[in-house]
């Protein structure tokens, strides 16, 4: 096969001594940025493209390549052991991670976010490899009804996030919506909810705002308060017992790596999502298909794997539509693809057979950095532990200047950082009274693609909501909106249907 | 200080007496990253240059600090004019335009901007042209080979339009067709002309009136085709698509311009240094290469000239938007 012959000469090409050089550099500095809160993917590309107008394309690529990839990875870190995103795609880590440390294994979750991250990242380079001109035709079959069904889908996985009490989720889906809608019009360009003409709130809430307020500073208030700063970890040794453990535990989260892999992927692959709703959609999915799902948010590897099979998968995905069709699938790939242009290469649907050393670089690379990222994790797993041996009294105030820096960094505004600390006393208070919060997080996020979507295919179906039912002309967007009514309409009817069921077996 | 940014220095600073008269002020260097802002999403036109313009800056060493590209895409430029309108007096900031800088600040008047006091115009590096595009197996544009069979099959049918927002340049430009060839089409906006170019190929639109450069992909591999260009003459970069002063359109005339403005409020110092930062870069090699390539009109203008050019494209696109209803 002529795909094993170029991927193996790509693969040789990412093991020459400067390439494999940046590949490993870039997966540490990749970790480092994914794992600081407020600085991802996407400032890290971005701040290192100047550094590659030195060296050739392919060792540029390469090596911004394994930045976006480390990004991944380290994003689980502070997710797990502080309780903040380290970046916007590890948020839904966050759920399962967090809890997981809390409970004293920190050791479990942080395996399951490396294996899980290394599985994902394999299954989509494999993917890719093998089916990316196929898959580039279905992206660019992927447009405005489709995109507004995907996303329908994604709420409806979610809700079932919030647990059994459905009102309260969808409670917290519209705040999410809501505050989603805040800034420019995405069609006409007009303000809209600009509150108290207060300019900050132009460029609209910045999810990550909403989610380092919820989860470092509702979570810090919360922390406190039932251990009135008595915080002990326990079980801090590393030993071999430890490990077992750890990996064991991965035995259960097969569903969740398989479903985090490909839902991933397929995320990553549709222009203008990226990796940040992957990982939502595949916790949110991965949860309501588990057998346990009432466990999910107390704990569970499986809720680590999810997010991080996905996100991984999701990254490598949306390299696709980037090379093949010119479009970035994620806010990082933009950026790789304006270094693509000025280091003289069209991307598009020539750029295979134009430029084959660099794309099949490119893909050799990937197999490597992600062995690479997964062995420098699991060494450095002790590394991380020791976070837990800070006393509370200093890792507070540590926790706190990082969610601060956070929330600043992305639009550089201080409105926002006042923002972040209102939503992080409203997100205590909404955990107190028993209310869902990831739903919430999931809708600013999605709420604006599914916006744009929405308002895109009522234009062109004239205001008429057939568009996303009609079988014969929009398939796709018909069988995806079709499965997410059952979705939706599924938790409603589980516990009916197990009433009866049950009635009926006693009787 | 290494050897290239001496010479960088050198090459700076020479332009900067070639583009402007003396001065015994305290030449201005940026003391920190200096933000440069996109009114546009990522893959556009404007985004290209801008991220074209950072990295031939940034691998010459032109300046001394790095320049970091942020896309503001909301509102047609709204977002993006507001943030540097509020920048006002900011020596690191710089704006690229598009011609929704133009607009914009008419369309929205809630936004309170003044388009000829909010901001300092620098200089115009870019002309950027405008094709009429079709995909090369359009369902519903089949058939079509001369720009004369597309406004027949316009006319008749309600074809849709894929654009880049509200009131951005090709809707202007869809308007002003509107009125030369009698016929309407359904407008669709998306996330910069890379995406508009994707919907082009993926079926979801029937024709775009993109940039060279967004279709230069699927032009290149043959999945889109352009019937024609409003310019006066042919371009290099595509010599077999007529231009419209050919085809007997001379009305059918539109550019998009890309210039750099500062915030108001700035020293003549400031817009100096940043006015020959420009030159600097408008004559390096690779950055005219590139954009001949690309089928773009280099254009340096400055200064008067620049004003005046910019005050008739204002009353110009107004004129377009009055009679766009």
């Amino acid at each position: 096969m002529d795909v094993f012959i170029l991927l193996l000469e790509g693969i040789f090409v990412s093991f020459e001594p400067l390439n494999l050089g940046l590949l490993v550099f870039g997966c540490l500095i990749g970790l480092f940025v994914g794992a600081m809160p407020g600085l991802g993917s996407v400032n890290g590309v971005a701040i290192l493209i100047p550094i590659t107008f030195i060296i050739p394309p392919t060792a540029a690529i390469i090596f911004l390549a394994a930045v976006y990839y480390g990004a991944m990875y380290g994003g689980a870190i502070s997710s797990v052991m502080l309780g903040i995103p380290g970046a916007s795609t590890a948020v839904a880590t966050v759920f399962d991670g967090r809890p997981l440390a809390v409970k004293g294994e920190a050791m479990t979750a942080l395996t399951a976010a490396a294996v899980g991250s290394f599985v994902g990242g394999t299954v989509s380079v494999i993917l890719f490899t093998l089916f990316a001109p196929p898959l580039a035709e279905v992206a660019l079959r992927f447009n405005a009804p489709e995109t507004f069904a995907l996303m329908v889908m994604a709420f409806a996985t979610f809700v079932g996030l919030g647990g059994d009490d459905v009102p309260k989720t969808i409670f917290s889906i519209l705040i999410g919506l809501a505050l989603s809608t805040i800034g420019l019009d995405l069609i006409t360009g007009k303000p809209r909810l600009i509150f108290f003409n207060i300019p900050g709130f132009l460029h609209g809430i910045n999810f990550l705002v909403l989610a380092i307020g919820i989860y470092g500073i509702g979570e810090m208030l919360w922390t406190l308060e039932e251990t009135k700063g008595k915080v002990q970890m326990s079980k801090l040794s590393v030993n071999m017992k430890e490990v077992g453990r750890a990996f064991g535990a991965l035995k259960k989260t097969i569903m969740a790596m398989n479903i985090g892999s490909f839902l991933g992927f397929f995320v990553g692959i549709l222009p203008a999502a990226g990796a940040t709703p992957a990982s939502l959609m595949s916790y949110g999915i991965t949860k309501q298909l588990s057998k346990n799902s009432k466990e999910f948010g107390s704990g569970v590897p499986a809720g680590v794997v999810a997010p991080e099979c996905a996100n991984n998968s999701a990254s490598t995905g949306s390299m696709l539509p980037m090379l093949t069709l010119g479009i970035p699938g994620s806010p990082t790939t933009a950026i790789l693809l304006g270094g693509m242009i000025l280091w003289g290469l069209t991307p598009g649907p020539l750029l295979f057979t134009q430029e084959p050393e660099f794309v099949w670089g490119l893909i050799g690379s990937l197999y490597i950095a992600n062995f690479f990222t997964l062995v420098l994790n699991i060494a450095l797993i002790p590394a991380f532990l020791m976070v837990l041996r800070i006393p509370f009294a200093i890792l507070a105030p540590v926790i706190f200047v990082l969610c601060v820096t956070g929330g600043y960094a992305p639009t550089q505004s201080l409105h926002d950082v006042w923002l972040m600390l209102l939503f992080g006393f409203a997100g205590y208070i909404l955990r107190k009274l028993d209310y869902p919060v990831a739903p919430a997080v999931l809708s600013i996020v999605l709420g604006p693609l599914a916006e744009k979507a929405l308002r895109q295919s009522l234009i062109l179906s004239d205001g008429s909501m057939g568009i996303f039912f009609d079988m014969a002309e929009k398939p796709i967007a018909a069988i995806i909106m079709y499965i997410a009514i059952v979705l939706l309409i599924m938790p409603a009817f589980g516990p009916l249907y197990r009433k009866f069921f049950k009635k009926a077996q006693t009787t | 200080m290494s050897i290239i940014k001496k010479l960088a220095l050198v090459i700076v600073s020479l332009s900067l007496v070639a583009v402007s008269s003396v001065s015994s002020a305290k030449p201005f260097s940026p003391k920190k990253p200096i933000e440069l802002i996109i009114p546009a999403g990522q893959g556009g036109g404007a985004d290209e240059i801008a991220r074209l313009v950072q990295g031939v800056i940034e691998k010459n060493d032109y300046a001394s600090k790095p320049v970091i590209p942020i896309n503001k895409k909301g509102g047609s430029g709204g977002e993006a004019m507001t943030y540097v309108k509020k920048k006002a007096g900011d020596e690191h900031t710089l704006i690229i335009t598009l011609n929704n800088v133009l607009t914009t600040p008419v369309n929205q008047p809630e936004l309170g901007i003044d388009f000829f006091n909010d901001f300092t115009p620098l200089a115009r590096l870019i002309t950027d042209t405008f094709l009429v595009w079709i995909a090369t197996e359009g369902k519903n544009t089949q058939g079509v080979e001369t720009f004369d069979d597309f406004i027949a099959l316009a006319r008749g049918n309600g074809l849709v339009m894929g654009g880049t927002g509200s009131m951005s340049e090709d809707e202007l430009l869809l308007g002003m067709m509107r009125g030369q060839f009698g016929f309407d089409a359904k407008y669709v906006p998306y996330d910069g002309g890379g995406a508009v170019a994707k919907g082009l190929v993926g079926g979801e639109s029937d024709f775009t009136l993109n940039n060279p450069s967004e279709q230069m992909g699927f032009y290149q591999s043959g999945d889109s085709k352009a019937l024609v260009m409003m310019t006066p003459e042919r371009n290099p970069a595509f010599p077999e698509v007529p231009s419209s002063y050919e085809l007997g359109y001379p009305d059918l005339e539109y550019y998009m311009m890309r210039a750099f403005m500062a915030p108001a409020g700035v020293d003549a110092e400031v817009e100096k240094y940043y006015t020959g930062l420009l030159h600097t870069v408008y004559h390096d090699n690779e950055f005219q290469t590139f954009n001949i390539d690309d089928g773009k009109l280099m254009s340096w203008l400055e200064g008067y000239g620049l004003k005046d050019f910019l005050a008739i494209e204002y009353a110009k696109h107004g004129e377009i938007i009055k009679n766009f209803d």
